[in-house]
């Protein structure tokens, strides 16, 4: 390892790091976090799950609707990753959305085996108003997601719309579309890289 | 190897996969450095939508509990431990008992006979109720300590040393050590808790005392 990565948080000492405030402060340490996880290294494990926790919770939380649930569901998807040591290579890019991405298809999986769909349905559709924590932001961000989906012509629109806010798989989306699987599966793809440039960097 | 991943990144990142294609889609990844960098930028672009979420302001738990294979079976080990040792310490104590009683009950049943079958000769100890009957050419040693509470040490004074010859372990309120092969011992003293407490003189017939 090299010199940057000592000085990020050693493994144990997540309570004092919390303390000093939310996230843990890897200062532009990103690329010694990927390598560190790419080595299925400890505190780069540590790092990136206090780092990424709120992120990661939310994301949770978004699809199964409580906060029992949702730590238990990140808690489950990040000792799995660190069971599967290659699970996570370089090439992927950020441990950020590799993370989220396994939490929250997590999350999915567990709504789909429980046979929660429809909650699930509601819930990703759901007005901010129900949500207790929300902030100003949230109601705003949520204006543009839908903005940049309705700028979306409706034959990607709508296979989208029904991924997403649906938490359906592609073959139900193409059986209920009665389209093929193929053209439901590239116009989900173009559709998502389109919506993701038109939000543009966080 | 399977076939590339191709759309099936974006839905991997959307969650539209199911469990069975999710996992088809992680081998492939392992292995494909390009479909990884797909499936990565598929991941940042969901990410961004995600994020403009709700997002729920908590502190993280102190640290994942990554279970490693130890700690899976950690429960069940020390259940057994437990059995083991609960079941098996009460066992182990009593069969020592056993063992010490059978080996002392041997010993006196030895030295009666010793005694009953063989003339011998016995001293007082001094300070004591405790006397030593021993054989006429020192090739065994009795000692009997009457009312002793605790073990004593029974030790062979010499040349100034004091040579432990071992315990006389109390049955009921006689203490006794029996030494079936010894030689000629001029003093014997009695010690409790690193302290003389008795000593014995002894004497032999022909041979004169060094």
């Amino acid at each position: 390892m090299t010199a940057r990565a000592a000085t990020l948080p050693p493994p144990g000492f997540g309570p004092l790091l919390r303390r000093s405030g939310g996230s843990v402060q890897v200062s532009s340490a990103d690329e010694s976090l990927e390598e560190g996880f790419a080595a299925h290294r400890r505190w780069a494990f540590d790092a990136a799950y206090r780092r990424y926790f709120p992120l990661l919770y939310s994301s949770a939380y978004n699809v199964l609707g409580n906060a029992e649930d949702a730590r238990d569901c990140v808690h489950d998807a990040l000792a799995r990753v660190w069971r599967s040591p290659h699970a996570y290579t370089r090439a992927r890019g950020a441990v950020r959305s590799f993370l989220v991405v396994c939490v929250r298809n997590e999350a999915i999986s567990r709504v789909r085996a429980s046979g929660r769909r429809t909650r699930l349905a509601e819930r990703l559709a759901a007005e901010p108003h129900e949500h207790d924590e929300l902030r100003i932001t949230d109601t705003l961000e949520r204006d543009r997601v839908r903005a940049a989906l309705a700028a979306l012509p409706p034959e990607q629109r709508t296979p989208l719309e029904l991924a997403y806010y649906g938490g359906k798989t592609h073959t139900e989306i193409s059986r209920e579309l009665d389209a093929p699987l193929g053209t439901v599966k590239s116009r989900i793809a173009i559709g998502l890289r389109k919506l993701a440039a038109a939000l543009g960097e966080p | 190897m399977n076939a590339h991943i191709g759309d099936d990144a974006a839905l991997y990142a959307l969650g539209a996969l199911d469990d069975a294609e999710r996992a088809a889609v992680d081998a492939h990844v392992a292995g494909c450095a390009a479909c990884a960098g797909l499936l990565g930028e598929a991941e940042r672009d969901a990410t961004r939508l995600f994020a403009c979420e709700p997002q729920h302001h908590v502190a993280p738990p102190a640290r994942v509990r990554v279970q490693s294979t130890w700690t899976r079976w950690r429960a069940t080990v020390s259940a057994v431990a437990a059995i083991l040792i609960v079941g098996f310490l009460p066992s182990l104590y009593l069969w020592q008992q056993n063992r010490s009683m059978n080996a002392a009950m041997n010993a006196q049943a030895a030295a009666m006979h010793r005694l009953a079958s063989a003339s011998f000769r016995s001293a007082d100890f001094s300070g004591r109720r405790a006397r030593v009957m021993y054989a006429r050419d020192g090739s065994w040693y009795v000692v009997i300590v009457r009312d002793a509470r605790r073990a004593l040490r029974v030790v062979w004074m010499h040349d100034g040393n004091a040579i432990d010859l071992g315990a006389a372990v109390p049955h009921g309120n006689v203490a006794m050590l029996y030494l079936p092969h010894s030689h000629v011992m001029h003093r014997l003293a009695l010690m409790e808790g690193g302290r003389v407490v008795a000593e014995a003189q002894l004497a032999y017939e022909s041979k004169s005392q060094p």
